[in-house]
């Protein structure tokens, strides 16, 4: 069951017609697409993913892309609305998400639930986490990875034993429990949960009765641990890679960065891997090109990613990173940039730092992300410069 | 003051037994005939304890349990059936007491007093 209805506030504006795992990311994929992608490389194909806020295109990426199971073999990635069927608020936290779904539990009648967050960045194989909770006789195995103490206020912080059985559990603390032997680092969870089926509902019975949050980390792995077998799992052991990358990309900065280090020579996240493909829909589009060669108008693109359908015509392109159907016209210069599907940037603009979404036309001659003070007028201008040009905005 | 009950119950007789005997015991006894005439009483006043059918019309036990248990957390609720397979119903486990229809009430009465002393002990 996948949570896939993070309001995403803080990637506000890409977040706002759309729902944080249906925000475009790495040319041609949405958040989305990543966990998705881990459920089916580890060979789980019985998929809800639980939406709420603004789904309508996430529902209709999962409906167009993500269609590609078996129905007679019992497969299947389903789209949830939150229905109000218990409740008429939307989903008050995580645990109160899964549990007003615990219809579609009944009627599937699992063993274990693996509980995915639909916002994160990774390559996972969940099978390895499973096989741990098996073989540990969990009741619920909690996903962790190592971070730097100064972030913990960023996550819910474990503390485990040298069994890997979690004995204590802070969110989002100022004072972490530090790693035994690592004072730097912490024990962050990835908001990655295989659970026992009937305990799980139980538990969530439990919550749903008592005066709560309704959140997995306030609540149920706190009221779970030393009453429950509750284990943390080692993300190094299930790691697709070996690199150790995972993104939570919470912030505009966050995601600008993230989206960057795909352009690195060697990316720790690896999409050329075809052990381990990432999915996606992708409306057919006909092949890139790049356009003159003449004196002082030569299309170029350097060290970026060019998505089907873009033209580079007599513009250039540095480090950036171009979704399909984007057109980059003469004289125009593209930098360390992110520019979503359809946009258009006429001749002469200039273009540096920004993340430009869907379908903006950029006048010929514009220049953002050059003056900040002018853009911040308009645009919104992250804490490290990066402007964001919002969709639909005519210019 | 006088504890207050409410059964939900769609089979009249059945709803006017429990109500002449649980008044005999000395409860205020409120009723509602389905799982939407339930909530609609709870919207009016919050009973002790609820007693619930689960094949209704209109909104069936265990639907309105759901919807119950997250709007008032903290009423005990009775589950009360002539089946015993809704206990694998998973939803069935956010009752307080599961009870087998039966026309001798004592088995009823008996988790009534327990629920509601439990109450009060909180």
């Amino acid at each position: 069951m996948i949570l896939a209805g993070g309001r995403g506030e803080r990637l506000y504006p890409l977040t706002r017609d759309r729902a944080k795992p249906a925000v475009p990311f790495g040319a041609i994929y949405r958040i989305i697409d990543f966990t998705l992608s881990n459920c089916l490389n580890s060979g789980i194909r019985r998929i809800y993913a639980l939406t709420q806020y603004k789904s309508i295109s996430l529902n209709r990426h999962i409906q167009l892309g993500w269609n590609i199971l078996s129905a007679p073999l019992g497969e299947f990635i389903e789209a949830v609305p939150a229905q109000q069927r218990i409740d008429e608020h939307w989903y008050q936290g995580t645990a109160d998400a899964i549990f007003q779904n615990i219809y579609t539990l009944q009627e599937d009648r699992p063993d274990l639930v693996l509980i995915l967050s639909g916002d994160h960045i990774y390559k996972m194989d969940y099978r390895k986490m499973i096989a741990f909770h098996l073989e540990r006789r969990a009741d619920l195995t909690v996903a962790s990875i190592r971070m730097d103490r100064r972030l913990s206020s960023e996550f819910g912080v474990i503390e485990v034993d040298e069994n890997w059985r979690i004995v204590g559990f802070q969110e989002k603390p100022e004072e972490p429990k530090t790693i035994p032997g690592d004072p730097a680092g912490i024990l962050a969870s990835m908001g990655v949960y295989v659970f026992d089926t009937e305990l799980l509902v139980r538990r969530l019975i439990e919550d749903a009765r008592s005066d709560s949050s309704h959140d997995f980390g306030k609540d149920i792995i706190p009221m779970m641990i030393g009453k429950d077998q509750v284990f943390a799992f080692d993300f190094r052991q299930g790691d697709f890679g070996g690199t150790g990358y995972w993104r939570d990309v919470g912030t505009i900065d966050a995601y600008y960065e993230a989206n960057m280090d795909l352009i690195a020579i060697t990316p720790q996240l690896n999409l050329y891997d075809s052990q381990w493909p990432i999915l996606t829909y992708q409306p057919p589009s006909p092949p890139a090109k790049t356009l003159w060669i003449e004196e002082g108008r030569v299309g170029t693109a350097l060290n970026s990613i060019i998505s089907n359908g873009c033209i580079i015509s007599g513009g250039n392109v540095k480090r950036s990173i171009l979704s399909p159907r984007v057109t980059v016209h003469s004289f125009a210069e593209v930098e360390d940039s992110i520019l979503l599907e359809g946009v258009d940037v006429r001749r002469n603009a200039r273009i540096k730092r920004t993340i430009v979404d869907k379908e903006v036309q950029i006048p010929p001659g514009m220049e953002i992300g050059y003056h900040l003070d002018e853009d911040a007028k308009r645009f919104t201008v992250t804490g490290s410069g990066i402007v964001v040009v919002p969709k639909g905005i005519r210019l | 003051m006088k504890k207050k009950i409410l059964v939900v119950e769609d089979e009249d007789s059945l709803r006017l037994l429990y109500e002449e005997e649980l008044k005999a015991e000395g409860y205020e006894v409120l009723t509602a005939g389905n799982g939407r005439e339930a909530i609609q009483q709870l919207e009016m006043g919050r009973p002790d304890l609820i007693i619930l059918d689960i094949v209704m019309p209109v909104m069936d036990g265990m639907e309105a349990l759901g919807r119950i248990v997250g709007k008032e957390r903290k009423i005990p609720i009775i589950l009360n059936t002539s089946y015993s397979r809704y206990q694998e119903d998973f939803m069935s486990w956010a009752a307080d007491a599961y009870v087998t229809k039966s026309d001798d009430l004592t088995e009823l009465k008996k988790k009534i007093r327990e629920l509601l002393g439990k109450g009060k002990a909180r």
